[in-house]
């Protein structure tokens, strides 16, 4: 039901001719003044081939990641990776799950500003986080899955009476699949809807339409808990770290743990949704709403200085302030991790950086690598257990990790090109619509001389 | 002298099974009753290991793997004779010797699972799969319920939980104080039966601290520091160590009083408790995000009825 029915491939079309059919809506969305209304105003499918050359080169590497996560599951843990019993995470739960999940937080620190606090504006980048915090999060499932060693043990998460309560990781091996395959799901279902609906007949139509009062007058609960849940095993995962005391180094090991990865999450959620945004539009050839993308930016800025103060308030409070400026392997590793957010933190604070495309755009990306190594760091770097071992990543390893990224990646570029999620203008949904138009004619006027010639 | 103690300890601990019973009816007070999640042990039994005692001879380390079951951990030997390097799926059990640089000093130490009174693998396992055993104390593992998360490993520690990394099947490996024994009417645990000094011995965890505390007595300064390892060590141990050397320099870790799961719950246990906490704050967010909604929703309506585009969630 795409564009091979009549013909036009993706990524040819002119623009539509106007003469043939006119749909263009008698209402105008400007009318109320262009204060108001963004460049961006709604979610339009990207029109491009599916598979092109780099779509297919992701795949490979998710081939080869998926491969070897089946021989991984039939056979064992220890000939694919580098774990050990002093290292006994690897990076498939240290970096596919607690540090690339942050990134997937966009779903809730959007959202969260869009519907608990107003911001109207954020809501036309709703989708680009929604879709993008869904392919984190399966992918980061997948993580989960291959990573336990006794997977066919985990239909107990089933069984509420055999839960212990009281674990950060029954907590995060609860929520976390609630979350993606039921809230993140439902929040991304009305993508699907959209989709059905325009290239759907009347029968689909109507039946789309019936169950649309229904969704709607259940959304805002809905949303209430894909916030909660979130937020939930965000901060478990850092509650993780916790019980391995004094294992982890004092610079990161805290009571604040938990307060400061969900903020930390909810920051890379700001920024990544921008490095996407941006990336798309570069890709694609979209326009850019700066306006939009700064307001992104101010808010990541200002939840960054909140975050330093909590962090630094914490270190005082615990008397370690003097651990940060021994400038050993620990201190320098945090002074850098810091000095990640700050930055992007303070030229953020300056509007003409704020609105200037490529200072945003740098700044979001170190402040997801800054996001990142704070929720890396702990699990791995600062984690020491007193031996003489380290560890590394085995290749196999590293290879399923990159696999479970690319099918990430690849996730979202199929979904970008078959539902509306990336934000545009008002014309080019117009335009869109309206070749869709073209399309159905087309197609039934083929339909009706098939049915002629029988 | 030796055979006479070992009997009276035998017999400390079929007091302490008679005890058990009895306090049976206390325990469901006392696990409602303690701030911590795990259930106090109602008759906690343990061992108690004395450098000064150890000839380093390893008859607990072979008596320990036979009685469990073990493959021989024998790579290093090139397969002659059982030499694990640490504890490992294979030795859940190992006696190793600390030198100091100089040579001056020198201390066998026997590790295996402290059977923490609170203990961290337990509180982090997330299915119960390990578990502290209410009247024993002994933390033990049940495969049905484990998934395999080496959360244990992470978070124990004394590093004690050894995972099968080349199995299929993995199981989480560690002492559990040979249960199956205990369990099936032997009076003591492999390792203790067979040491031929007493360097390690088997009873009830009170009495061995006594046991420990009239040792330091009646030679003061023999031990370090003149007291316990595993007394206070992370909210009590109920295996307990007497060192001449001090207690880091033979791998046991320097630790906070406090406990790790009172430690990581402190906070966790007020904001979920009851659930209250969330299910409040979702209240809240639903009452705003409801509020925020309507407009939205009467908005989108307006604009749809005007002939304008269907609003996009
Ligand atoms: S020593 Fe480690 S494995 Fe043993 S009970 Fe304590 S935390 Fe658990
Ligand atoms: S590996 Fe098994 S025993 Fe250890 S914490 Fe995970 S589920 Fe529990
Ligand atoms: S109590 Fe049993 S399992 Fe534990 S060290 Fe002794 S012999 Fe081994």
């Amino acid at each position: 039901m795409n564009a091979h029915t009549t013909g036009v491939a993706r990524g040819e079309r002119a623009p539509a001719p106007a003469s043939q059919v006119r749909i263009r809506p008698a209402y105008d969305a400007n009318a109320s003044g262009p204060s108001v209304v963004n460049m961006w105003q709604r979610g339009v499918p990207v029109d491009e081939k599916l598979w092109t050359p780099s779509v297919i080169a992701l795949l490979v590497v998710a081939a080869v990641g998926i491969v070897l996560a089946i021989y991984r599951l039939t056979g064992n843990l220890g000939s694919v990776s580098g774990m050990t019993d002093v290292y006994a995470w690897g990076v498939w739960k240290t970096f596919n799950v607690m540090t690339l999940t942050a990134l997937g937080t966009g779903g809730l620190s959007i959202g969260a500003a869009a519907w608990i606090f107003g911001r109207k504006d954020f809501h036309v980048v709703m989708r680009t986080a929604l879709v993008m915090s869904l392919m984190f999060y399966l992918t980061g499932l997948l993580a989960l899955g291959i990573d336990v060693g006794r997977p066919w043990n985990f239909y107990h998460v089933l069984m509420p009476w055999k839960w212990n309560v009281h674990s950060s990781l029954l907590e995060v091996a609860v929520c976390m699949p609630l979350y993606a395959t039921l809230f993140l799901a439902l929040e991304n279902l009305p993508m699907l809807g959209e989709r059905l609906w325009y290239y759907g007949s009347n029968e689909t139509r109507a039946r789309l339409t019936a169950l649309r009062r229904p969704f709607r007058g259940a959304y805002p609960f809905l949303i209430a808990g894909a916030y909660m849940l979130p937020a939930m095993h965000q901060s478990s995962l850092g509650a993780l770290l916790l019980l391995a005391g004094p294992k982890v180094h004092p610079l990161w090991q805290t009571p604040a743990l938990p307060l400061l990865y969900l903020m930390q999450a909810g920051i890379c959620g700001f920024g990544f949704t921008i490095v996407t945004l941006m990336t798309s539009c570069l890709v694609w050839q979209r326009p850019l709403d700066l306006k939009v993308i700064g307001a992104l930016g101010d808010w990541m800025s200002r939840l960054i200085l909140v975050w330093l103060g909590v962090r630094f308030v914490d270190l005082y409070v615990r008397g370690e302030v003097g651990r940060v400026f021994t400038f050993d392997r620990y201190s320098t590793l945090f002074l850098i991790e810091n000095a990640m957010v700050f930055v992007p933190a303070v030229i953020l604070r300056s509007r003409k950086f704020a609105r200037t495309p490529r200072i945003v755009f740098n700044m979001a990306v170190m402040t997801c690598i800054g996001g990142m190594a704070y929720r890396f760091i702990p699990t791995t770097v600062s984690y020491d257990p007193g031996h003489q071992f380290s560890y590394f990543p085995a290749l196999p390893e590293l290879l399923v990790m990159l696999g479970l990224i690319a099918l990430a990646i690849v996730g979202f570029n199929l979904a970008a090109k078959l539902f509306a999620v990336l934000p545009a203008p008002f014309d080019s949904w117009v335009e869109a619509v309206e070749w869709l138009e073209v399309e159905r004619h087309q197609a039934e006027a083929k339909s009706h001389g098939n049915a002629a010639h029988d | 002298m030796k055979l006479s103690r070992r009997q009276a300890l035998r017999g400390a601990f079929g007091l302490g099974a008679t005890a058990a019973v009895a306090t049976g009816a206390a325990r469901a007070e006392s696990t409602s009753a303690t701030e911590s999640e795990q259930p106090k042990a109602s008759a906690p039994i343990g061992l108690l290991y004395d450098t000064t005692r150890c000839i380093g001879c390893k008859a607990c380390v072979t008596a320990c793997t036979s009685a469990n079951g073990l493959a021989p951990d024998s790579g290093a030997s090139e397969g002659l004779h059982q030499m694990p390097q640490d504890l490992n799926s294979r030795t859940k059990n190992i006696i190793k010797l600390y030198t100091s640089p100089d040579g001056s000093e020198r201390s066998f130490v026997k590790r295996q699972c402290m059977h923490c009174a609170e203990p961290a693998c337990a509180s982090g396992c997330p299915f119960h799969a390990l578990r502290k055993d209410p009247v024993s104390g002994v933390i033990g593992w049940d495969g049905e319920l484990c998934i395999g998360c080496r959360y244990c490993e992470v978070v124990c520690p004394f590093e004690i939980p050894k995972f099968e990394w080349d199995r299929f099947n993995p199981k989480v490996v560690k002492c559990e104080l040979c249960r199956h024994l205990l369990d099936a009417g032997a009076a003591e645990p492999a390792c203790t039966a067979a040491c031929p000094t007493d360097a390690v011995i088997f009873g009830r965890r009170e009495e061995l601290l006594h046991d420990a505390k009239g040792r330091i007595e009646s030679s003061p300064g023999k031990y370090h520091q003149n007291r316990v390892y595993g007394e206070k060590e992370a909210g009590g141990t109920q295996v307990l160590y007497l060192s001449h050397v001090p207690f880091a320099r033979i791998g046991l870790p320097v630790l906070e009083d406090m406990s790790l799961p009172e430690y990581a719950n402190r906070y966790h246990r007020i904001i979920y408790q009851w659930m209250a906490l969330p299910a409040a704050v979702y209240a809240v967010m639903a009452g705003v995000i409801r509020a925020r909604w309507k407009k939205h929703d009467h908005e989108a309506m307006e604009i749809e009825r005007a002939g304008g585009p269907m609003d996009q969630l």
